[in-house]
């Protein structure tokens, strides 16, 4: 088998890349260009609003780069989980760019878009055959959860792309998709192993960050016969067999065990290398195909309207009496708007407005930041519960006070402020699917 | 016994989300002579870190020694989900404090 070399240009796309290292990276005969664009880690908002994680702006900028390389060099280029949860409108929204930077670059290509959406009722029908399974919820996928979802998608694995790889596609914006896979797609639909790929894209998908110094920039891998080389694109940078082993244990559990969409890898085995002062060789990776292919669903549901209110308190005496005063605050508004259900959090930064319960440390403090958090079933409502607490906690008598004018110093007027709907995540579990391909439809359009 | 505290004799110790229902620890030292010598006190383990926290070792999902990094990990369950109404660190990345303050004996 011939090597296969993978560029990846950065490790979400829109978070830049030095165009000095996707030069020199492009030098090196990459043979396809492959990006991850998305995540669960910025939150449930992107999946559920169907927003942006990242701006059209710098999505638009980068992706002219990659495209203008990918057809100078008449190579693919691959994106996964565009907009940032690969749902349906994220993936016409990019799309969208892709057609305006055809036209204003004067490309002509081949665009494949492949959508992850799962029908409610699909996950339904799965739910009732029992062939959903807890991934780390800790609760089971229900009927009644799914009805309040709002968006489902689910992830791919290396299969739908190479399908679009069959099909002749120069550029891919591809829903969502296991990170990894979006990067081992393009080697295995070559013939490469899928063990060594799909290893090689966990450490490649996140860019250079395998790197020293580590950075949202170019990284390439090479898979060859037996093992695979990890090379960054800026010569300011080396891999090292540190940098590459602690990046591969980063965001996630079992450093040992990768599970996909369909296939478990043991990584029990591997080896690092280091060759001459910036590649390192990796081998070692098994692949196991598990009897069932399963799917991982990403679901995210309307939790409300949240409005905030954030105040400085300096006074020492307040900030004694904090606990009991937020405590009270909260009763008398839960009280207040009773039947009609606010959920109220304090975020008390200066004590354990970070950790909450996990925070072992009570020193006192010298100053709190205090972020009141609201969340109701409408705006209105959140606005209101939110203004009733900021206004009793202003206003509010303790025991031992010494300044009787205000306890929180407000930095805006208005005190309260609206931010709009809320999501939270409502599944994340394993589907059982009869094809790695049935949930991801691959369209063609020529530009 | 003289003790320091986990900072002192780790080159990273780091929190991250492992999915929303997760947060995983990395505790990366220098060369393997240090990492075998923390690992050898045994003061790092499930129980060490659930006391730490706080909570029930229960709420510790795994904990792995892994020799081919120089590197310990150790994984936790949220208390609540990444996002939901009260979560104060989207991506988990500021919880490492207390981990890295754990006493370590030495010497």
């Amino acid at each position: 088998m011939a090597a296969i070399t993978v560029l990846t240009p950065t490790g979400t796309l829109g978070y830049g890349f030095g165009d000095d290292a996707l030069a020199r990276g492009m030098s090196l005969g990459p043979a396809v260009i492959a990006v991850d664009a998305g995540s669960t880690d910025p939150g449930p908002h992107y999946l559920g609003s169907g927003k942006p994680l990242v701006s059209d702006v710098s999505i638009k900028r980068e992706l002219t780069a990659l495209i203008r390389a990918g057809r100078a060099a008449g190579i693919p280029v691959i994106v996964g989980s565009v907009g940032g949860a690969g749902s349906g409108v994220q993936v016409e929204r990019t799309a969208r760019l892709v057609r305006e930077i055809a036209q204003e670059q004067g490309l002509n290509f081949r665009l494949a878009t492949i959508r992850s959406d799962i029908p409610i009722e699909r996950a339904k029908r799965a739910v009732a055959a029992g062939e959903i399974v807890d991934f780390e919820a800790g609760t089971p996928l229900t009927a009644e959860l799914l009805d309040e979802t709002v968006t489902l998608v689910a992830q791919m694995g290396h299969e739908p792309i190479c399908e679009a790889l069959d099909g002749g596609a120069d550029v891919v914006i591809a829903g969502r998709a296991c990170d990894d896979s979006v990067i081992a797609a393009f080697p295995i639909w070559r013939g490469a192993d899928p063990a060594l790929a799909i290893h090689m894209g966990k450490i490649l998908e996140c860019g250079a960050f395998s790197a020293e110094p580590f950075a949202m920039d170019v990284m390439l891998g090479t898979v060859e016969e037996d093992s695979f080389l990890l090379e960054p694109g800026s010569t300011a940078r080396r891999a090292s067999v540190k940098s590459v082993a602690a990046h591969s244990l980063y965001e996630r559990e079992n450093p040992f065990k990768q599970s996909g969409p369909g296939h478990e890898i043991d990584l029990s085995g591997c080896s690092f290398e280091q060759v001459g002062e910036r590649q390192v060789r990796v081998r070692g990776a098994k692949l196991t195909e598990t009897t069932d292919y399963y799917v991982k669903l990403e679901g995210a549901r309307l939790a409300g309207y949240r409005s905030i209110a954030i105040a400085g308190i300096r006074c020492p005496t307040t900030i004694r009496a904090l606990d009991a005063i937020l405590d009270d605050v909260r009763r008398k508004a839960l009280d207040y708007f009773a039947p009609a259900p606010v959920a109220v959090a304090f975020h008390v930064y200066g004590g354990n407005g970070v950790m909450k319960e996990l925070e072992p440390e009570t020193a006192p403090q010298r100053e709190i930041g205090l972020v009141i958090e609201v969340t109701a079933a409408d705006q209105e409502l959140a606005h209101a519960a939110c203004h009733q607490i900021s206004g009793a906690m202003l206003h509010y008598h303790y025991p031992g006070i010494i300044n009787t004018s205000g306890n929180l110093a407000f930095p805006y007027s208005p005190s309260d402020l609206d931010l709009g709907p809320v999501y939270e995540f409502s599944a994340y579990h394993l589907m059982k699917v009869d094809t790695p391909t049935e949930l991801f439809p691959v369209r063609y359009e020529d530009l | 016994m003289n003790t320091r505290p986990l900072k002192d004799l780790a080159d990273i110790v780091r929190s991250k989300n492992a999915g929303p229902y997760r947060i995983t620890f990395d505790i990366l030292f220098k060369d393997k002579d240090r990492y075998e010598a923390v690992r050898a006190t045994g003061a790092i383990s499930a129980e060490s870190v659930a006391r730490a926290y706080g909570i029930d070792v229960s709420q510790v999902s795994s904990f792995f020694e892994i020799d081919m990094a120089n590197a310990i990990k150790i994984t936790i369950r949220r208390p609540r989900a990444q996002g939901s109404s009260g979560d104060g660190d989207m991506y988990g990345c500021q919880h490492h404090v207390p981990l890295m303050l754990i006493a370590v004996p030495v010497g």
